[in-house]
């Protein structure tokens, strides 16, 4: 049962105020999103169409700790299909975006490793201008199973027979493919500096 | 297609997990005459983890900027490399006060928008040309093929060059090498779960399993694909799958451009066949 009187009715606009949720209001539930949403297809629970609605009544509390926002794909089917051009796979990225800054107030709990990944993936990016998949992972790992030994038997089992298939192919691995150490060393590029100022002026929730 | 150089964003993909697209992208261009020319120090796009788009758009007005200094179109085998470049080129495009911005923080980041930013397959069917790359077809390659498109070619409507429910580009090229489209419309625009697999890989799996199934299904000898996100899942995760769901597929995952690559006559080892994951022999033999 909804309590009317813990409903926040500025969450929408909250939401419309990040890049991306612009266009939440124009919603009107036909259901679209959902009915072609690839991962509702395998975890049914999974109803964007119903994220959008509670957003839209003001349950900001259960909208931005539920773990859902946190399973789209990003595969675009939904947005590509909404006749009120709501863009959804940009709403969730404004809605998870606001869960992050929700949760480094300390008022809620993300039940999700995604922004461990995301924050992972883009230190590399800012380290080394590059995709680096070992440190990505060395950093992941460990921070998603809260220990380094926890986090390194995770890698292990997750690269362990992977790992070894793009070693024989050359593709990862010392003495693979193009260098000795190819897909061990991180590839940098030279101006790394530009890199630092982009992430200094407009990355700042992303640190 | 008038211009003879293009300034190739290659993508990370490319120097480890997706080589063999790399490599015949490479090939079959330098077939066709068209000189690709690696954009000097270009960056990663952001791909689907940078989440704020004004970071998106700051990282790839970089690239951006670097092919525009060079007076080159910028071309890219990969998806969301190129969905990334897209969206950019046309926020930047709209938005005068946002080109300042960038300005600001770094003159490298000055974009004016005089260059297109494509995908590979957009360049080979739509600039290139099937007339064009019919007369250079060599060889007859005899194979029952399942086109999957995946998320970022037909979709967001904002950068997309082909139908979002029905695309047709990799269609058009299989039919140009005499090889057969297998029955494959439901499955070819379906996520592959590619940006779930490190975080909800049971998710991830099961979207990966429906389309190697599907293609099994539908008789094809092989899918072809046009991204390396796509070729990660369903290619070098296609022994997890197996042994997740207790099931043998052993489906051959091809970049379009080594089959094309095949077709025009160049040898497969330059086209990376000793590269995918799944064997590609069987593929080789049915090749004329």
């Amino acid at each position: 049962m909804i309590k009317t009187w813990e409903l926040d009715p500025n969450f929408k606009y909250e939401i419309m105020n990040e890049p991306g949720g612009e266009h939440l209001t124009a919603c009107y539930q036909c259901s679209t999103c959902t009915l072609g949403c690839p991962v509702t297809e395998i975890i049914p629970s999974y109803n964007p169409r119903k994220i959008i609605q509670m957003s839209l009544l003001g349950m900001r509390k259960e909208v931005l700790s539920n773990a859902d926002l946190w399973i789209c794909a990003l595969c675009q089917t939904c947005t590509a299909r909404c006749p009120q051009d709501v863009m959804i796979c940009e709403l969730m990225g404004a809605m998870r975006r606001i869960a992050e800054e929700e949760e480094k107030a300390g008022d809620i709990k993300i039940e999700s490793p995604r922004p461990l990944f995301e924050k992972a993936f883009l230190h590399t990016l800012q380290k080394y201008g590059r995709l680096y998949d070992m440190g990505l992972a060395l950093e992941y790992y460990p921070n998603r199973e809260g220990s380094k030994i926890k986090g390194m038997k995770a890698m292990m089992k997750d690269y362990k027979d992977f790992g070894m298939r793009m070693f024989k192919k050359g593709k990862m691995g010392p003495l693979g493919g193009g260098g000795v150490f190819k897909g061990m060393r991180p590839e940098k590029i030279k101006e790394r500096e530009v890199l630092k100022k982009i992430f200094e002026k407009v990355g700042e929730k992303e640190k | 297609m008038s211009e003879k150089k293009i300034a190739y964003y290659p993508g990370c993909p490319s120097a480890t997990t997706a080589m063999e697209q790399d490599m015949s992208t490479k090939a079959v261009f330098e077939k066709l005459g068209i000189e690709l020319e690696e954009l000097e120090d270009w960056n990663c796009c952001g791909a689907l983890e940078a989440g704020d788009p004004k970071l998106v758009i700051a990282l790839n007005a970089r690239n951006l900027a670097l092919a525009e200094r060079k007076g080159e179109d910028i071309v890219t085998p990969c998806s969301i490399c190129y969905y990334n470049l897209a969206r950019t080129d046309k926020a930047l495009r709209e938005d005068e006060k946002l080109r300042a911005e960038l300005k600001e923080i770094d003159r490298s980041l000055e974009y004016n928008g005089t260059v297109k930013a494509k995908h590979v397959l957009d360049v080979l069917v739509n600039d290139i040309g099937l007339d064009e790359l019919s007369g250079k077809m060599m060889k007859k390659v005899n194979l029952k093929v399942a086109p999957y498109y995946g998320c970022y070619l037909g979709r967001p409507p904002e950068t997309a060059f082909d139908d979002p429910d029905d695309p047709v580009l990799m269609d058009q090229l299989i039919e140009l090498m005499e090889a057969e489209n297998v029955p494959f419309s439901y499955m070819k625009t379906k996520c592959c779960g590619g940006p779930l697999m490190m975080t909800r890989a049971d998710i991830a799996f099961e979207m990966a399993r429906k389309i190697l199934e599907g293609a099994k299904n539908a008789g094809a000898d092989c899918i072809a694909l046009a991204c390396p996100l796509c070729g990660m899942m369903l290619d070098a995760k296609q022994p997890d799958i197996e042994a997740a769901f207790k099931i043998k597929i052993d489906m051959p995952v091809i970049y379009i451009t080594q089959l094309l690559g095949l077709a025009l006559g160049i040898e497969p080892k330059k086209l990376g066949f000793n590269k995918n994951i799944i064997d590609t022999k069987k593929i080789l033999e049915k090749v004329m």
